[in-house]
């Protein structure tokens, strides 16, 4: 009975469901993190009548032909890149993304990975890198002695270093955009590479038409609304059980064909 | 005598036909742009020779179609840009390597081109491909289905209708097909940017039919072995040499 199988991919679908929404859960309180969602899509339909078909000599038409569907799949996990809310965390290098665009990483390998987690520091040679160490791309070098680091909106880096009385720029920072972020690879550790989907970066100053603006002092957080994921997730638990009950249904059905024949 | 085992069989045929596309409907409850499905059946009476006897007509259960419910599911905020649903009749088209193909589900992206494509890869029709750049800002979408980008245009989502929609068939991939000689016209639904239209399945509709569905299922049964009983005890009772 094709009853069971449809109801199996239903409960395939349900679980995947359910994975995605712990992760989005599991991320609430991640910087930077963006949410995720499991798309569904009826699966192929077996045609057993045309619509349309002929159903006698004389011309009479089936009105609506008998398809009957083979369940769901998953068409794809796609990630929602709306933006996180800001929290003011006061530290210095803890920069947000406003808007479009990603902060550019060089990975250990050379290759360069994106991220909107902006909790940065400097490392023992004052370069600004990632909390896991990266350096952040271009390369800026807050000098010893630095007393106070101002990061502009368009990302102007400037120091002002002891002693002295002006503030000297000791670099720009630079977004990087995509045509479709919701392509990016995740790689973990809140960092993406570029793919066929997602299109070359292009580069930019922060403010430009098409970048978001930088915001010093800040952090994005995650884009997970907990009360939504809770809601998908009885949502998903229920589909699941009612998917469980056509097994259980059509298991019955075919007991009872079986006991038609003492 | 073996008419009513005949009969009794071809109900539960429909029966197990409709099983499955109550199952496919309860597979579906969370997809997109879904519309659930039933099965018609009618009586279908054939005129039965018996030997002595005026012909009597006996009615088999015949599945006729597959009604489509094209009711609108309820429409759920995501706050994504390239949502879109679709208030009243209409469709989407889709541009797909194998011709047109008509949807509900308005859940679009764009791809590495900047083009609106759905969630396959394939262009959504604007009158050709709506390709969007990602310098110009935040996508509105209208209730007439125009994309502009801070404020300047740039295309139009096709939004069509069938005069009938039972010439339609189901694609997979939340996709309608058109094989028929129908001609689409333009919708004057209204587009609704940042909201999905859900599944229209109702659950507590499915499971009860799901119920009424077995019963049915176990009464023909049970109606198949009282008569395979009768045949045994005639059988056994013609049968019988010396009658007690």
């Amino acid at each position: 009975m094709q009853a069971l199988r449809t109801a199996a991919t239903g409960m395939a679908a349900q679980q995947l469901n359910v994975e995605v929404i712990s992760n989005n859960i599991a991320n609430m309180n991640t910087v930077g993190f963006k949410r995720q969602s499991a798309v569904f899509e009826d699966l192929l339909y077996q045609t057993l009548e045309q619509p349309g078909a002929q159903s006698s000599d004389q011309g009479n038409i089936v009105p609506s032909g008998v398809q009957i569907g083979a369940g769901v799949k998953a068409g794809s996990v796609y990630r929602i890149t709306g933006q996180g809310s800001l929290t003011n965390t006061g530290n210095a290098l803890d920069l947000a993304i406003d808007g479009q665009g990603y902060f550019q990483v060089l990975m250990p390998d050379g290759t360069t990975a994106y991220t909107r987690a902006g909790n940065f520091s400097a490392n023992n040679q004052g370069q600004i890198v990632t909390a896991d160490g990266y350096l952040v791309q271009p390369t800026i070098t807050i000098p010893a002695n630095t007393t106070n680091i101002t990061i502009s909106q368009t990302g102007q880096v400037q120091a002002t270093v002891g002693g002295q009385q002006a503030p000297t720029i000791v670099g720009q920072l630079q977004l990087a955009t995509f045509l479709n972020d919701a392509g990016l690879d995740a790689q973990g550790n809140n960092l993406f590479q570029e793919s066929a989907a997602s299109g070359p970066a292009t580069a930019g100053n922060p403010g430009n038409p098409g970048y978001g603006v930088v915001m010093q002092g800040y952090t994005e957080a995650s884009n997970v609304d907990p009360v939504s994921e809770i809601t998908n997730l009885i949502i998903a638990q229920r589909a699941y059980e009612m998917n469980s009950k056509v097994v259980t249904t059509a298991d019955q059905m075919l007991s009872t064909a079986v006991a038609t024949k003492t | 005598m073996d008419n009513a085992i005949y009969v009794g069989v071809s109900r539960q045929i429909i029966l197990e036909r409709e099983m499955d596309i109550t199952a496919n409907n309860l597979a579906n409850v969370n997809t997109v742009g879904f519309k659930f499905e039933s099965m018609i059946s009618n009586d279908d009476p054939a005129t039965m020779p018996t030997l002595g006897q005026p012909p009597t007509t006996v009615n088999f259960v015949a599945g006729v179609g597959v009604a489509r419910d094209f009711t609108e599911g309820s429409l759920v905020q995501t706050g994504s840009p390239l949502d879109v649903a679709i208030e009243g009749r209409g469709f989407f088209q889709i541009n797909t390597p194998s011709g047109p193909r008509y949807t509900r589900d308005g859940r679009f992206r764009v791809d590495a081109t900047g083009t609106i494509v759905d969630q396959d890869g394939d262009q959504v029709d604007g009158g050709g491909s709506i390709v969007l750049d990602p310098k110009k800002g935040p996508v509105a979408i209208s209730a007439t289905g125009d994309v502009s980008q801070s404020g300047q245009n740039v295309g139009k989502i096709t939004m069509v209708n069938f005069e009938s929609l039972s010439a339609l068939s189901k694609d997979g991939a939340n996709q309608f097909r058109n094989d028929s000689n129908l001609t689409p016209t333009t919708a004057t639904a209204s587009m609704r940017q940042g909201f999905l239209e859900q599944s229209n399945v109702d659950p507590v509709r499915q499971i009860t039919r799901l119920i009424e569905v077995s019963r049915a299922y176990d009464s023909m049964s049970n109606m198949l072995s009282a008569t395979d009983d009768l045949s045994t005890t005639a059988v056994q009772r013609l049968g019988a040499v010396n009658p007690s």
